[in-house]
């Protein structure tokens, strides 16, 4: 069953086309990849699939409900969260804070209750701080608990982002090139982190990567952009050997000479 | 120094210590900067005494009433402004504050520019203690719930925010609203302190002095806010011999804050109970200044 | 009608004036997005350094004329260097730069108040009263001056930026100042450079307007007008500070001579308040989409 369904997607920034009539599915419980050569459109799609843009045409669906013309938290709250390619963590906060923050959509209680200090504020706040002790302890970060975010070393800055994201329970996950600035140890630890997540946390896994042993190692399923408009998609093996996503990275050259 | 002086000084600091926890709240942990708070107070205070000379009703009510007034009147200002980005917002709030001095000023009833004496003097200090004190247990309330985190989280980086599915919006209007009705009540207690109002009182001045304050005592912090009231209304009132260069000190004294020490003088953490017994060699070791 | 037509050219001239104020404002405002409250001090210093070289040290009106506009030039940079550029270098939140803005508008205006005193000063006759007449029409000499002084900076400055090599740099770095900085643009120079072209504006605008009304430290306030020309221009767009400005002018002109001059502040922050609504992006000002 498909979980997201983006159908002739369209945006443009004044007079430039960002991304043109892109259309792909992503099936429930798999994790994709979504690749492209720098500036082929890729966060923007991102972005428009979290509502942080507007789209200028066509339609995205998510759980067959449109999304399209939804806030962006309201997007967040059906289900749907994600990384960022800079990240961006809530920087001046300790670890345990950005989750517990995260975390927020398992209480329901008011500004009142919290102000009463009501039983219903404590039972709830006191879930809260269980479920951001226990992410922290399936993600590796409780030793980190109470260090501030931006002090952190940048491979667990880029754990906690996820961690953070995961407090939301996502049915799903965007990552925005999760490995960036990793070294092949820490990129061979976050492909088992991110099989783990789809696992554990049952959600599907959609993401950005220029890591080409990340996407082909941990992908079912590839969509290939170049110049915002959809080039190809298709299992990694067919990925790989395809003639135009070769040229599209390398050039027609390297194509001809190789 | 007699008591009658000193007691003057903190009840003034107590007026505007209930702002400056106001706009703690909006500006310390919400990010969000108004120039216009001063316009709140103005509002709150013609609303307070208002209501409570001409309605009769006792003190209490026509404060919360005159805090009311300036939190619906703040919704409106929200509602337009706060879904913009950047500068617009204090933009907004600066025109506001001005346009709200510039009305009063026109209008007769409440003695226009000349301003509006013989408002009954019902405030002391022990009414100002006990309000401040239901202000302060409020706040610390509000920023240690997860909407108080929600808040902080806009603050912080409000595009993960949204991401994380906090609607930013509505968390804007509710700090907003807050803040403008601890200024709306700090406003009230103006006119009843000096039982005499004059829309210059609360002119861009005042505005920027609060801002200061908040500044000053430390983003994001409660008992900063709490320190800097104390602290920046009684110097200025000691320093009146040097009349002519405080001012000028204050200036410098500001520009220097921020180069050198930004975080303020709490810097994000907050004083305690557990802090202070930690501090003088009681408690639990692990029992830390929480931070923010 | 020739009433209207008198007012008309009334309104250009102070909307001249205006827009002097809001170029540097929009200026600074394009490259560092943050809004220098700390501009009306440079305005009302520049007015002063007019009035002492010209009614105390006795210069010719071109030398105290453009004394006073270094004089502002050299302030305003310095002004940067003080209290800016230590926020820069630590990448501080916009929030710190208005805050720091705050403490040197309150440290200028005090210094004056404390150095010079709080007085009305009037600067010496320069140009006869009497004006030119064409046809029905009484046109002030001194209004007229100021039209083709602003009008003749204001050409300049679009000469600077639109056709030389580095106005094509103070553009580029405000369309995106980290990847000019990479192609080899000293982003540091520009900053200064911002300034000082600000800082020399508003020594003429703080001339022009001494020379039309009076001197006195509080004269800063009026670049609240410039900020709201600015926004309604569209924040940080040039042509759209001076557009602004000049209906600004004639609004303001328009509503003192036929209805009251009571009404005039209050129309502006009006104004401010309906283009927020309406538009908040301003005339000329591009939407923009935040980048993630």
């Amino acid at each position: 069953m498909d979980i997201l369904a983006i159908s002739d997607l369209t945006k443009t920034f004044g007079g430039l086309t960002a991304v043109e009539n892109v259309s792909f599915r992503v099936q429930e419980g798999s994790i994709s990849g979504l690749i492209g050569p720098n500036g082929a459109g890729k966060t923007t799609i991102f972005n428009l699939i979290t509502g942080i843009y507007k789209v200028t045409r066509g339609e995205i669906t998510f759980g067959g409900h449109s999304i399209h013309d939804l806030e962006p938290h309201a997007i967040a709250n059906m289900g749907i969260t994600r990384t960022f390619q800079n990240i961006r963590l809530f920087k001046r906060l300790s670890v345990y804070s950005n989750i517990l923050t995260a975390c927020h959509g398992n209480a329901s209680y008011s500004v009142v209750d919290s102000v009463l200090k009501s039983r219903r504020f404590r039972t709830e706040e006191k879930r809260l701080r269980e479920d951001a002790v226990s992410l922290m302890e399936i993600l590796g970060l409780a030793e980190w608990q109470n260090h501030i975010a931006h002090s952190l070393p940048y491979g667990l800055q880029r754990r906690l982002e996820i961690a953070r994201a995961l407090a939301v329970k996502p049915k799903l996950l965007l990552l925005d090139e999760p490995a960036a600035g990793m070294n092949p140890d820490e990129t061979q630890q976050l492909m088992h982190h991110i099989c783990r997540i789809r696992d554990e946390f049952s959600c599907t896994v959609f993401v950005i990567e220029h890591r080409m042993d990340l996407i082909m190692g941990i992908c079912e399923n590839i969509v290939v952009l170049n110049f915002g408009k959809k080039l190809t998609e298709g299992p990694p093996e067919e990925i790989q050997s395809d003639p135009q996503v070769i040229e599209a990275y390398l050039g027609k050259e390297a194509r001809i000479s190789a | 120094m007699d008591w009658f002086y000193v007691k003057g000084i903190l009840i003034l600091s107590g007026i505007n210590l209930m702002a400056v926890l106001g706009l703690s709240l909006l500006t310390g942990f919400t990010g969000l900067f108004s120039f216009g708070h001063a316009g709140f107070m103005a509002i709150g205070a013609y609303a307070a005494a208002f209501i409570g000379v001409n309605l009769g009703l006792p003190l209490i009510v026509s404060l919360l009433a005159g805090g009311l007034v300036a939190g619906i009147i703040s919704l409106f200002i929200g509602r337009l402004t706060l879904k913009l980005k950047g500068d617009y917002f204090c933009i907004a709030t600066l025109g506001f504050g001005e346009a709200i001095r510039l009305v009063l000023d026109n209008v007769q009833v409440f003695g226009g520019a000349r301003g509006w004496p013989g408002i009954p003097i019902r405030i002391d200090l022990w009414n100002v203690v006990l309000i401040n004190l239901a202000g302060i247990a409020f706040m610390i309330s509000l920023v240690n719930s997860r909407h108080g985190r929600n808040m902080i989280a806009i603050r912080e980086e409000e595009l993960a925010a949204k991401t994380i599915g906090i609607d930013t919006f509505k968390y804007k209007m509710i700090s907003l609203f807050t803040s403008a009705v601890y200024a709306g009540i700090a406003g009230g207690l103006v006119g009843y302190y000096t039982g005499f109002l004059q829309p210059k009182m609360f002119g861009m001045t005042k505005s920027t002095e609060l801002t200061i304050i908040v500044i000053f005592g430390g983003i994001g912090s409660v008992s900063g806010s709490v320190l800097g009231a104390l602290l920046l209304t009684a110097l200025p009132e000691l320093l009146r011999a040097f009349a002519l260069w405080r001012l000028v000190a204050y200036g410098v004294a500001v520009i220097f804050i921020m180069i050198s020490r930004p975080e303020g003088l709490m810097g994000g953490k907050e004083i305690t109970f557990k802090g202070i017994l930690r501090a003088i060699g009681f408690g639990h070791k692990h029992s830390k200044a929480r931070e923010v | 009608m020739t009433q209207f037509l008198q007012q008309m050219i009334n309104g250009l001239s102070i909307g001249s004036v205006y827009a002097l104020m809001a170029v540097g404002y929009s200026l600074v405002y394009s490259i560092m997005n943050f809004s220098n409250f700390a501009h009306g001090g440079v305005i009302m210093l520049g007015a002063y350094f007019g009035f002492y070289f010209l009614a105390v040290f006795k210069w010719p009106f071109a030398f105290a004329f453009f004394g006073a506009a270094l004089g502002s030039t050299v302030l305003a940079v310095l002004l940067e260097r003080v209290a800016y550029k230590p926020l820069r270098m630590r990448n501080a939140p916009f929030l710190y730069f208005i805050i720091s803005a705050m403490g040197a508008s309150i440290l200028i205006e005090n210094f004056v108040i404390a150095t010079i005193g709080p007085t009305f000063k009037t600067y010496p006759q320069v140009l006869s009263r009497e004006p030119f007449q064409i046809a029905a029409l009484f046109i002030g000499r001194l209004d007229t001056m100021i039209f083709i002084t602003s009008a003749v900076c204001l050409a300049l400055l679009v000469y600077f930026i639109d056709f030389t090599k580095v106005g094509k740099a103070i553009r580029a770095t405000a369309f995106n100042a980290r990847v000019s900085a990479l192609m080899g643009i000293n982003t540091d120079m520009i900053i200064i450079l911002v300034f000082a072209v600000g800082g020399f504006l508003a020594g003429v605008a703080g001339v022009l307007f001494g020379m039309k009304y009076t001197v006195y430290p509080q004269i800063g306030a009026v670049t609240i007008k410039s900020f709201i020309a600015a926004v309604f221009g569209g924040l940080g767009s040039l042509p759209g500070a001076v557009i602004g400005s000049v209906i600004l002018g004639l609004l303001e002109t328009l509503i003192s001579g036929y209805f009251s001059s009571q009404f005039r502040d209050l129309i502006s922050f009006s104004l401010l308040i309906i283009i927020l609504v309406l538009r908040p992006i301003g005339l000329m000002g591009k939407p923009s989409e935040e980048k993630a």
